[in-house]
């Protein structure tokens, strides 16, 4: 229970005030973007095997590999290496600014003449 | 691929990668601690990453993945994704959530999340059955390896294979050997890799990066051969693709062996990074993993079989084939069994064990001798473990499935029952234990529906086919999980607070 009543409740459709928030988000971010990496590399991929007998995916090389092979064989688990990457660059950043929030909080909170 | 006597070199090369683990596991003996089972060496974010990568890495990994690209093509990459991406699904829902949990295993973390001993029973009873289901897949690809090593039949072969797996955990019980998993997984990763190497310099394509040099043995196969990688979809349909793909990955999410490795990170941040570590390296196997099967049928191409239709039952074993096809000297052959032989042995072993402490810690004190001692506990361990190894044996006498594709199995159930279970336990405070144990009893339904029903209903057979039920399976499975918590009493309001106030950043608010 908050102090003004309402119960309180953990939903990540409803996040609560405070990091939750932007973390949620972030999540939601980049779920998406791995969601449409995945469906939308593999309907591209399945365009390209039904237009002209899959000659572009005899003909588009990409790094040595047919390009579907690649896309699915490198690139996306490149993404998915760089969309952790910056979801923990994210976290990283908030945590710093929560304990540098916390670490003014306590300074500014200290009464005068108390010694710390 | 029978050998025709036993493979001296390479055996003697498997014993001695079984020698350098158990030495060095001796060595940091004393540095550490053991729990469930679930031991490892976890320093730095690296270390964690490795250690996350060599507790994935196994027989699926190592020779699994590989046949299934030789078989099917490029519905093999659907592996390569799902098990990847699982990583990032793992990275920004769970593990930071998990580790603040602190507790050490599946079915501790429900057990404890929904105030229920039914819903830990339950998660402990289905970690069994994943654990037996995983192992199977591993046991084919010990007595796959143990069949050219000694040129026995493939029946001889479980046999001999299952005989030393429990020789080699007793032995490594006995001595209290602690798993170095850093040092094995940079042992496995050369022992996959460097053979690749190898082979890409003999054919003359680029072997310094493999996972791109293959990609002239493609073209070779179309330009010299006619054979042609250039319809993805034509065995198998987007939806089965993308069903199997998401599968896996709901899998990855919640497989208990995996979701384990959260508790043990040593911090929060250290639990994070180490996801991302892990990705990279096991993303390393991944990489390389089609070129083993691309090579291998550019080898049968040669050979006059360009088009020939491949036999599934030797398909898992076309790492080594590729190797040996390309007339490589016999210690790199050596090298790639042993590889394959320590990641299938110590995947098993550690599946049994989980499987054998789930029983031993979450059911029969509970349901079987109350006020059980750890001593009794601890009997009983050893006894399941002999009695899940007997199991796992006899499923694998007959030859059901490529490793892949038994594995997938074991995937969704993970996908269908512990992922939502896990999924809402953490992200939605109204979800209680009547909702979770009823969406699991139904997903433990979804799983075998197509063995169960699909005779009966054709449909059943399309919407949760056995390797890839949790595309549909997951979301019904939390669907019920919500409309039965709705119908039900609400979780303790000591429960809704530890969730605000301790696993998630809502500032204490």
């Amino acid at each position: 229970m908050s102090d003004n009543g309402v119960k309180r409740s953990i939903n990540i459709f409803r996040p609560l005030q405070g990091t939750m928030r932007g973390e949620v988000q972030v999540i939601a971010l980049l779920l998406a973007a791995c969601l449409l990496a995945v469906v939308g590399t593999q309907v591209g991929i399945w365009v390209l095997e039904e237009s002209i007998d899959g000659f572009w995916l005899t003909e588009l090389v990409f790094f040595n590999l047919p390009i579907h092979f690649w896309i699915s064989g490198q690139f996306l688990p490149l993404l998915f290496i760089v969309l952790g990457l910056v979801f923990n660059l994210w976290m990283d950043r908030h945590e710093l600014r929560r304990m540098e929030g916390t670490i003014r909080f306590r300074a500014t909170g200290r009464k005068k003449g108390e010694v710390p | 691929m029978v050998a025709k006597g036993v493979q001296f070199i390479p055996l003697l090369m498997v014993a001695g990668m079984f020698l350098l683990f158990i030495v060095s596991g001796l060595g940091s003996k004393m540095r550490q601690t053991s729990d469930y089972g679930f031991s490892g060496s976890y320093s730095g974010r690296v270390g964690s990453g490795a250690a996350i990568a060599s507790n994935w890495m196994s027989a699926a990994s190592i020779l699994g993945l590989a046949g299934l690209f030789y078989l099917k093509g490029y519905y093999a990459m659907a592996f390569v994704i799902g098990w990847t991406g699982g990583y990032v699904l793992l990275l920004v829902l769970m593990a930071t959530q998990i580790r603040r949990f602190g507790k050490f295993t599946a079915p501790d973390f429900v057990g404890f999340r929904y105030e229920s001993a039914t819903a830990r029973t339950l998660v402990a009873l289905i970690s069994i059955v994943i654990s037996v289901i995983y192992c199977v897949a591993q046991f084919r690809g010990i007595a796959l390896l143990v069949s050219w090593l000694f040129g026995l039949q493939y029946k001889e072969a479980v046999l001999t294979g299952a005989a030393l797996l429990v020789a080699f955990v007793v032995v490594s019980g006995t001595l209290g050997v602690i798993r170095n998993q850093r040092l094995q997984y940079f042992v496995l990763i050369t022992a996959f890799v460097l053979p690749l190497m190898f082979i890409n310099r003999k054919l003359g394509y680029f072997w310094v990066l493999p996972q791109f040099g293959y990609g002239e043995a493609i073209t070779t196969l179309q330009e010299q051969f006619g054979f042609f990688w250039s319809e993805p979809f034509a065995s198998i349909s987007l939806f089965q693709w993308l069903a199997l793909c998401f599968t896996l990955m709901f899998g990855t999410a919640g497989l208990p062996h995996v979701l384990s490795r959260f508790y043990l990170a040593p911090s929060m941040r250290d639990a994070r990074w180490g996801v991302v570590w892990g990705l990279f390296f096991i993303s390393l196997i991944y990489w390389s993993a089609p070129a083993y099967g691309v090579l291998a049928r550019l080898f049968d191409a040669r050979a006059g079989n360009a088009f020939k239709l491949p036999d599934p039952a030797q398909a898992d074993l076309v790492t080594l084939t590729a190797v040996t096809q390309a007339g490589l000297p016999v210690w790199v052959v050596g090298l790639l069994v042993a590889g394959g032989m320590a990641a299938a042995f110590y995947a098993a072993g550690g599946l049994l064990q989980s499987g054998a402490a789930a029983f031993a810690y979450d059911i029969y004190p509970r349901l079987i001798r109350p006020g059980a001692t750890d001593s009794d506990k601890v009997t009983v361990a050893k006894g399941v473990f002999l009695v899940l190894a007997g199991i796992v044996m006899a499923f694998s006498l007959n030859q059901v499935g490529l490793i892949a594709e038994i594995a997938a199995v074991a995937f969704a159930l993970a996908g269908n029952t512990i992922f939502p279970a896990f999924l809402l336990g953490i992200w939605w405070s109204r979800t209680n234990a009547a909702g979770v144990v009823t969406g699991m009893l139904i997903g433990v339904l979804i799983t075998f529906s197509s063995l169960l029903l699909g005779d009966l209903v054709p449909l059943v057979k399309v919407i949760f086919p056995l390797t890839s039920s949790a595309f549909i399976g997951a979301p019904v499975v939390a669907l019920v999980m919500i409309v039965v918590s709705l119908l039900t009493r609400p979780p303790s309001d000591e429960m809704v607070a530890f969730l605000i106030r301790d696993v998630h950043d809502t500032g204490g608010k």
